[in-house]
């Protein structure tokens, strides 16, 4: 199955299909991996959290929603929003077409990186945790 | 649990994504559901609805029977006519809405929804009792397909021997499609002209015969859609979806639905005398739908509140984005001071409110741009 899924190296993953990429400022880009979007399918409507709300670790911080479904948005980290992809309000099918580029959620200033970075997976794990995936 | 398959599964399992839709295994897409559903919208699509329920029932006092079990009235309907309706419980709640077709006097076709399909299969059989009716489940023994879109006559013409461009709205007739005998009704869930395909003597463990109309439609033009479309299109048409935005806890006055209550009927209907005192006592809250304003969709359950965003009004029974629309649609229930066109009220989405207005529901689109009544 996991070989339908682009996986990308050097991003860490969550369980629930979200991926963290650290920058060299030291922010960290957000956002839902290939395997996402293609479960939700022709996604048609993204809700964005605001630049200066928190984040909990696997907090919620907004949505992504197709014809039929919604998904919650979790921040693989804590910290601050210090700023969102306002491109996908009108355009969120950037996030099926380039979930690891063009369809990034937002970007989160950290506040305990090391901590939270030791309980994501890095891309090799996360491949495994695809196969395992029913569907 | 095993899922249950329908006559057309293979097809499903081959081409499209299948989900447990109230226990079958059915495809939610196979394209796409814009694409499914503007192909519905612009031209033809094709719904697998073999999992539907269907009876016939037949016997001399079939009419009377039946009569006595839905709310509309049997009685002026000619041969080969269709009549939409409800069934109700005593207390006046809708057990199921239904389509049921006059082949003779004697002799009534019913189709009727899959998530009731057992339910309302024992409520006919349990009211039968005195009736001289016999009455067949033929779910499992025919497989059935919907037919939609503004080239509905044209697809299907090309595959029967028939021209079935004279079947008028709701009425049935006998053809043979691709060599096999069928009913076809003029009827669908999508608010498109279109009709419905009913492929005889199909027993659920060889559905060949149900595969080969199924491929005939497919190459004669018709898109092949998912439940996904199926929902979005019924959504804009404004059709009620059974078991969710109505059901045994609705009065059908409160769901738009008095034009298929026949209070004066000769010998009533079961609900009746409910339906009647709950109109005496003044029906307080109204279906209604809404359409988003503000950004955001909405979705079953989610909370109605008024417009100064003062407290809880009402809920979604049914929502989504309409994709002919391009914005996001509910119906759902509120009190009769909130119903009127126009009036503004907010939809809860997840923490935030967002605003929309009440708007016409049924359809929801302009039905000159939209629908059966366009085509023509």
């Amino acid at each position: 199955m996991s070989e339908e899924y682009e996986v990308e190296d050097g991003l860490h993953y969550t369980e629930e299909h979200e991926w963290a990429k650290v920058l060299d400022d030291g922010s960290v880009l957000i956002g839902v991996t290939d395997y996402a979007q293609k479960q939700l399918h022709e996604i048609v409507y993204v809700e964005l959290p605001e630049v200066g709300d928190s984040a909990d670790y696997m907090g919620v911080v907004g949505a992504l929603e197709s014809v039929k479904a919604v998904s919650d948005m979790n921040s693989p980290v804590a910290g601050e929003i210090l700023e969102v992809n306002e491109g996908l309000l009108d355009s969120p099918e950037q996030v099926n077409e380039s979930p690891y580029g063009e369809g990034w959620f937002a970007k989160v200033k950290p506040s305990d990186l090391d901590g939270d970075l030791a309980k994501l997976m890095d891309a090799a794990a996360y491949r495994e945790h695809l196969k395992s995936q029913a569907h | 649990m095993d899922l249950r398959k329908t006559h057309i599964y293979d097809y499903h399992v081959k081409h499209g994504n299948i989900v447990d839709f109230g226990g079958f295994a059915m495809p939610v897409w196979y394209d796409g559901i814009i694409a499914e559903h503007n192909a519905v919208r612009d031209a033809v699509g094709i719904f697998d609805t073999s999992h539907m329920g269907r009876s016939m029932a037949e016997g001399p006092d079939t009419e009377r029977f039946l009569n006595r079990v839905i709310s509309n009235d049997l009685s002026k309907l000619g041969p080969m006519g269709g009549l939409y309706s409800v069934m109700c419980t005593p207390e006046g709640g809708v057990v199921d809405d239904l389509i049921l077709y006059k082949l003779r006097d004697d002799k009534y076709f019913i189709v009727y929804n899959a998530g009731t399909r057992e339910k309302d299969f024992a409520w006919f059989t349990k009211h039968s009792e005195g009736y001289d009716v016999e009455l067949k489940d033929l779910s499992d023994n025919m497989a059935m397909m919907a037919v939609q879109g503004p080239k509905a006559v044209e697809t299907v013409n090309a595959v029967t021997e028939e021209d079935v461009t004279a079947v008028e709205r709701f009425n049935i007739a006998e053809v043979t499609l691709d060599g096999l005998p069928c009913f076809v009704t003029r009827t669908g869930y999508t608010g498109e002209d279109g009709f419905e395909v009913y492929v005889k003597d199909c027993p659920l463990a060889s559905p060949e015969k149900g595969l080969k109309a199924w491929n005939a439609l497919v190459d004669a033009g018709a898109k092949p859609c998912g439940l996904g479309s199926r929902d979005s299109l019924r959504l804009e048409a404004g059709l009620n979806l059974s078991g969710q935005d109505i059901h045994e806890g609705t009065n059908p006055l409160e769901a738009k639905l008095r034009w298929v209550i026949k209070f004066k009927k000769e010998g009533g209907f079961i609900g009746m005398e409910a339906i009647q005192a709950a109109r005496e006592a003044g029906i307080k809250r109204v279906q209604v739908g809404v359409a988003m304003v503000g950004r955001g969709i909405p979705r079953h359950d989610y909370e109605i509140w008024d417009g100064e965003g003062a407290g809880k009004i009402g809920v979604v029974t049914s929502g989504g984005l309409a994709p002919s629309l391009g914005y996001g649609i509910a119906l759902g229930y509120v009190p009769r001071e909130h119903s009127k066109l126009d009036t503004k009220v907010m939809i809860k989405i997840r923490s935030r409110l967002a605003e929309g207005k009440i708007v016409k529901s049924h359809p929801f689109y302009d039905d000159s741009v939209y629908g059966w009544k366009r085509v023509k």
